[in-house]
This record gives structure tokens, sequence and C-alpha cells, in this order.
């Protein structure tokens, strides 16, 4: 079996023929002749397989940007020729992407000049506004596989920008200090008061703007944390920095000596380098398209002569709207239309549909599911409003999930630090009263949690690319914690265990009519479930432009939906209703007003790598959670499985309260799953991996997403993770060690600038060091 | 004694000299993108394929 020559699927038979290359659908065979017929085939040349599958969308889909007020959001500049606008595309993933994208024009002469951001997956565009309109550049990208991303937010501006300011200033400073400071440290100088005093000045200008720019964040994040009585690691390294330029402008002012200058710049120069680090590891790696890529920009109203599209923000009360399938919607409303199914599980969690009839009041944030329905509108919205309502989904989420155990080490470290500065001060209050203020000072000074702060970021960091370098993709640090402490994997069977890319579909009447084809179809195009999408792909012949009715998906058993007058059902055996069930897995009833019209067999196999990955996984409970028949329970046996740990006929809501019993028991669990249909389940559990085969699909309530093709290194990603939690632990113990070094010389009173000069830089360097070597040179040939 | 002050002053001047450049440049968007610019360079370098 061979792969698609576009996108790299697996090819489905029979494939499509062009140019003696096989394609798996349309869409990529149309791509490759419109690319091919631009000489633009070196497309091909860069990567292998680079191109993504083309979405088929509505054809009226980005209408909506035609309307001067959306319009506007996107366009950066335009004269009366041209016009400029910047587009998120999420699905550039390749120096292929770079180059077809940047020869758009060979496309489309009106487009006239066309920029990539690999980095931040984005497109400047500049066409030519009197031939073109930005939905057709819309068109054209979506047509090549690179479907724009309207809802996501094009550019933070600035953010990156001021924080190299701020390294170069903190950069700069220390350098100078450092320099000038280099003769006293040797103590050339000390006879020459008046060189001393000048530079120890010089020092004190040029470090201000340091102390009043580039620290400024850790100052806000300090104060944020203590006014929410929380402690993060910001309190004591800002405790630090002020007791050091203090103490520092205090002796400069005094003509006691140059002060601790150039510590403190270099102190901020590191730490700053440590949170540039980290931002730009979280760039590389970043799939967390956040919510907002989900709201609905523009949304049709029903007027007196038809529908007009207009943005939601000029939503009136009382107008009627109209939403479609997976289509969110944006205000709250009441229902027009009988009957309506809406997920609401970004905005509660819960995956089950709820259904809403006639007159009901509808929330804003549901999606749609299944046919189009008129509303009308109860409260105006804004986006804002929306972006709200799913962000305290998601805080609650977080806030469930393990506190950071930097944060943990921060309060405990903050604790011990007063201890020691007060136990000291009282000490020096018997032996010399003078020094008090002093000890305590350089107490404050030394313990500046440098090398602390920047442990965590640089090894996590470095784990994450390694993760992400094979195919295991993190929403952030903390999943690298929480995965290390995982005790129970549960897996989802189908596919997750099963391969979704080779099945087999077997039709029992192939004689069936046209029509009844064409339902089938249109009826399997609704579902999200796995098999439903199988059968669907299968039938790439037929027709779909059918307009079913009163359309209905109950999630885990079946869709049903109405036609000319007959009702149609497709799913399970006792879906459908049969009175003996017929217990054959992967069997799937399509039926006409109850009367089986077609037995479809969808022939599942397990990944190849299943057997070897659950060897490797000896040491954790495992569990499967299937929504089907236990049909294949002889076989879970035999690849390795425990039969009393799988489960069979669970809905999404049995595997997220199963979940919770394992985690009341003191277990933490992973949940693998397809991502679709488990989003209750790895919201619940402690980290929720969603395999993916195709890695531009996003899922709200994972942590991680996991390519299908590296589903074999499952438990390397476990050492990884247990790896870099060890790193990190000796990399806290170095950064505690050189605190505790420069404690005994401030305990003592003897803390010389030289000394803090020295051993801040050092152990700052030491930790950067070893966490990324020791991450790096055990992984560098990969991680199994 | 003088001397070094002077070149004080001027290992200074030179330091800011080249603060000055570097927050220049970044104003100016050269940091931007640190990937892109690298792989478009092969394109141009390539005109040959183009012809096959």
């Amino acid at each position: 079996m061979g792969n698609c020559y576009h996108c790299g699927d697996v090819l489905p038979t029979p494939s499509i023929l062009l140019d003696q290359k096989e394609f798996c659908c349309q869409g990529c065979a149309n791509v490759y002749s419109l690319l091919n017929s631009n000489s633009l085939k070196d497309f091909y040349q860069f990567e292998k397989t680079p191109g993504t599958k083309p979405n088929k969308g509505r054809i009226d889909k980005f209408q909506f940007l035609d309307i001067p007020e959306i319009r506007a959001r996107f366009v950066q500049y335009e004269d009366e020729k041209i016009t400029r606008v910047k587009l998120s595309l999420p699905s550039i993933h390749c120096s292929s992407c770079i180059f077809l994208l940047e020869n758009l024009t060979k496309i489309n002469e009106h487009v006239l000049t066309s920029q990539v951001h690999f980095a931040k997956k984005e497109a400047t565009i500049v066409f030519d506004r009197n031939c073109m309109k930005l939905s057709e550049i819309a068109d054209l990208l979506q047509f090549i596989g690179y479907e724009p991303d309207f809802g996501r937010k094009v550019e933070v501006k600035g953010v990156k920008k001021t924080f190299l300011l701020k390294i170069g200033l903190a950069g700069f400073a220390f350098g100078s200090i450092m320099l000038w400071s280099a003769p006293d440290y040797v103590g050339i100088t000390l006879d020459n008061l008046s060189f001393r005093n000048f530079t120890a000045y010089l020092s004190f200008i040029v470090s201000l703007p340091v102390f009043l720019y580039s620290a400024s964040e850790y100052y806000v994040s300090a104060y944020k944390a203590i006014r929410s009585k929380s402690i993060n690691l910001d309190v004591p390294i800002t405790m630090g920095i002020l007791a050091l330029y203090a103490q520092s402008t205090y002796q400069i002012f005094n003509q006691q000596g140059p002060g601790y200058m150039d510590s403190f710049a270099g102190f901020i120069f590191f730490l700053l380098i440590g949170k540039w680090f980290q931002n730009r590891t979280y760039q590389s790696l970043s799939f967390d398209r956040d919510y907002s890529s989900y709201f609905p920009v523009a949304i049709h109203r029903f007027t007196t002569y038809g529908t007009e599209i207009i943005p939601i923000e000029q939503l009136k009360q009382g107008d009627h709207i109209q939403i479609r399938n997976e289509e969110i919607i944006p205000c709250d409303s009441y229902l027009i239309s009988e009957e309506a199914q809406i997920d609401f599980s970004f905005v509660t969690g819960e995956s089950a549909l709820v259904t809403k009839k006639k007159g009901d009041l509808i929330y804003a944030g549901g999606k749609l599911i299944g046919l189009s329905i008129e509303l009308a509108v109860k409260s105006e919205t804004n986006r804002s409003h929306l972006t709200q309502l799913w962000n305290e989904t998601k805080n609650k989420k977080e806030s469930n999930k393990l506190v950071r155990y930097q944060d943990r080490i921060s309060r405990f470290f903050l604790i011990i630090l007063i201890i020691v500065a007060l136990l000291s001060g009282i000490a020096w209050a018997f032996i010399d009263p003078t020094k008090i203020m002093t000890v305590i000072v350089s107490i404050l000074i030394v313990a500046c949690p440098c090398a602390l702060a920047l442990s965590s970021p640089f090894t996590l960091g470095n784990t994450l690319s390694v993760l992400g370098k094979n195919g295991l993709y993190l929403k952030n640090t903390t999943v690298v914690e929480a995965l290390s402490e995982i005790t129970t994997i549960v897996f989802d069977k189908t596919g997750t265990l099963t391969d979704p890319m080779s099945h087999k579909v077997h039709f029992s009447d192939v004689q069936m009519s046209d029509e009844l084809w064409n339902i089938l179809k249109a009826l399997s195009s609704h579902s999200t479930h796995p098999l439903s999408q199988l059968i669907h792909k299968q039938l790439t012949d037929k027709n779909q432009k059918i307009k079913l009715n009163h359309f209905i998906e109950h999630k885990g058993k079946g869709i049903e939906a109405r036609f000319n007058g007959h009702h149609y059902q497709l799913g399970s055996s006792t879906f459908v209703g049969n009175e003996v069930p017929i217990i054959e897995n992967g069997t799937v009833f399509f039926t006409q007003d109850g009367e089986i019209q077609q037995k479809i067999h969808v022939q599942s196999s397990f990944r190849a790598s299943v057997t070897s990955v659950l060897s490797q996984l000896t040491d954790k409970k495992i569990f499967v959670l299937s929504g089907d028949d236990s049909t294949d329970l002889p076989e879970l046996i035999a690849l390795g499985f425990k039969s009393d740990h799988c489960f069979f006929r669970q809905e999404p809501k049995d595997k997220a309260d199963f979940i919770a019993s394992r985690q009341k028991l003191g277990e933490k669990v992973l949940m693998l799953g397809d991502g679709l249909n488990d989003v209750g389940a790895m919201g619940t559990a402690n980290v929720g991996i969603a395999l993916s085969e195709d890695m531009f699909r996003f899922t709200p309530s994972s942590d991680a997403i996991l390519d299908a093709k590296h589903f074999h290194l499952l438990a390397s990603f476990f050492h990884v993770s247990s790896y870099a939690k060890i790193v990190l632990q000796i990399c806290l113990g170095f950064s505690i060690t050189y605190n505790l070094i420069g404690l005994s010389f401030a305990i003592s009173a003897t803390l010389a600038p030289i000394v803090a000069a020295i051993l801040m830089p050092i152990s700052s360097i030491t930790v950067v060091f070893l966490s990324s070597s020791l991450i790096h040179f055990k992984y560098w040939r990969g991680i199994e | 004694m003088g001397m070094i002050y002077l070149m004080l002053i001027v290992s200074l001047c030179i330091a800011a000299f080249f603060l000055m450049f570097f927050l220049w440049a970044t104003k100016n968007g050269q940091f931007d993108d640190d990937y892109t610019p690298s792989v478009r360079m092969l394109f141009e370098d390539e005109p040959k394929l183009k012809d096959e």
C-alpha cells in the first residue's frame, strides 16, 4: 500500500491516478495539477509528501470577509490599487509550505507578493484589490490546503520586541559595569578613591534603566502574586533585586564602594534570557490554538429579503439568525426552529448533547450539531463575552491540575529565607549590632533564586523540544511533570489502539439504489464517529448534496435523519432496533423506516506496535475503555491486555466517571484517546493525550497531541519525563548549593561584591549548561 | 591616570553604540523571524530544479 503523493495519507482503493502518481482524494489531485500547471513542482522536491489534505468547505464559507468591518480586521494597508493582509495559516508545517505560499503569485496573477512567517504560521499577502476580493484569497488558500484561521488573533505586536530590548539593555549594563569593576576586584584602585567613586556613579547611571525598565515585569508579577495571596518564584526574586539595588545605591552615594551593580545587571540579564528561552520553546511548539479560533466572526441574519451576513457585534436584540451544523451560537437566544441538538462541551466540559425545544433559551458558546436552526437573539454579544465563557471552564480545569513543582518549592524557599534572615539578624544583634542590616540585606541578595528560576524553564523547555521532535506535543511544561507521575493508562479502543488508516469497509449489498447510497453518504458525513467517517471516506463517487431533515446524532450509538418522508438510521445493531442484537464488532446498519438496507462491516486492525508498547509498560496499570461491543476481547487479550481491565459499551460519560473513580484511589491517570469522542474523559484525566493522524486538528481539552506515527514511542515518553524530573532535581540541588555557599558568606557578614559577582553568573551558567546537556546528550539520537 | 578615564569613556561609548545598533535592529524587525529567511534563500538558489 502506498501513500498519497501530495499529503502522505495511506491510499484508499481505488486511488486517483494522475501523471503516474497516486492520490488519496480528488482534493489532493487538484492541488497537484494546479501546482503542476504553474510550474511549481518544486513543492514536492523539498520534502516528501509535503501537502495538507485540502478541506472541503462550503462555497460561501468566506463570504463574511467581504463585509467592510470584518475585512478591516485583517487588512494592514490599502490604497486604491493594492491591499496587504496578514492571515494566520495553521497548517504551515515545512519548508515546502514556505515555497508554495511564497509563490502564490504564480498560481493567481492578482496576488502580487506573499511572505511567510514560519514560526508564527502567518502569511502576509499583497494583492490587487481591483481584481480580487479577500474572500477569493481565502478560497484559494483553502483550495491548496491552507485554510486561514480567521478567529485567531493575528499578531500580538511588540511583546517580543520589547523583550529583546530589555535583554539588550541588561546585557549592555552587565558588560560595561563588569569591565570597570574588574580593576576594583583585583585591588588596583583601592588607593585611588576618586576613580572608584567615578566608576561607582557610572555604574549607578548605567544600571538605572535596568532597574526601572528591564526588571519591571518581576515587580509586577510579584505584586500580583502577593495581592492574590499566592507565592511564586518572582516574590523572592523581587526581594533580592530590591535588596541588591538598594544596598548598592546606598553604598555608592555614601562613597563606600561600587556596590553590587554588576551582579545586579548580570542577574537581570540571565533571568531574562531564561524567560526568552522559555517563550521561544513555546512558540516553536505552539499547537495550542486557543479557543478563539472557534469563534464565529460573522453570522447569517434573516431579513425580509432572505439572509445577509453581518459581523456578530452588529447583532441586535430580536434579530433572527441562522446557525448551521458545527457552528457556534454567538449569543444568548431563543430557539425558533422545532428542535436542536447543542454541544456545550466548551462551556461545561460535558460532552453529551443537550436537546432544546422550540422557545427554549440557548446560552452562547454552545455548538450546534445537526441541521441548521433559526434563533431569535435575546442579548447582544461580543467576542470578549465568549472568550470569558470559555476561559472560565478552562481555568477551572487548569487549577485542578498540579500546582507547579517550582511554585511549591518557592513557597518553601521563602519561608526558610525569612527564618534564616531573622535568626542571623538576632544572632548579629549580640555579636555586633551595627552589622545587622548588612547581614540581612546580604542574605536577601545571595538567596535570590536566579539559578532556581532558570532550572525549570531550561530543563522542561529542552524536554518539550525533545518530545516535540519525537511526535509528542505538550501544551505546556507542567504536563512533563504530570506525565512523570502517571500510574495508570486508559486507552480508548477505536481509533487509538486500532489504526483507522488500515480499515477495510465491506458492504453487504452492493446493488443498493443510487438514492440510498447518496443518503448513506450524506448521513455518514454528519458524524464525527470514526466508523462513520470511514464509511464516508469509502463513498467517494457518491453524491452527497442531499438535504436531510431532523438530523440527530446519538454519540457512540448512531445517527438518524429524515428525507422525503422516510426515516433513516445509521448505527449499531441495538440502535437500529434489532431484536436479537447481532454482536459483531464494527458492524454498522443502515436502515430505511426500520428495514435494514445495508450491513456495513468495518474490519479494524490493531496498530502493529501495541504489543511492544504494552510490554514496555509493565509498571503501569492498563485499562481499555471501548464504546463498542466485547467481540474484540479475545484479540485484546492476545495483544497482552488483562481481560478484567477491559470495559466495553462505555458511554463518554462512563469513561470520565471511570477515570474519576481511579483518581479517587490515588492513581494518576493518563487518557489516550482520539480526541473527538473523549473530550470529557481527557478533561478529567491528569494527562489527556489526543492521538492524531493529522497534526493540525486540535482538541480543546487535551494536554498533549501525539502524532499517530509515533505511537510506538509511548513508553519512552514516560522515561523522558521521569528523566527530566531527575535532571530538574539535580539542577535544583546545584542552585540550592550555590545559595547555601552564598548564605554562609552573607551570614558571616563577609559578602564582598566580588563573591556575589562570581557566584551569581557561575550558578546560572552551571544550571543552564547542566539542564541542556543532560537532556540533549541523552536524547540526541532519539528517545528509544 | 587621566588615560584610564578616557579609555573608560571610550569603551562605554563603543558599548553604547552597539547597544543603539542592537535596539535599531530589533525595532527594525531583524529578529522577528529567524527561520523563514534561511529556507527562502534555498529556493532562489535552485532555479535548475524548476526547469526539469
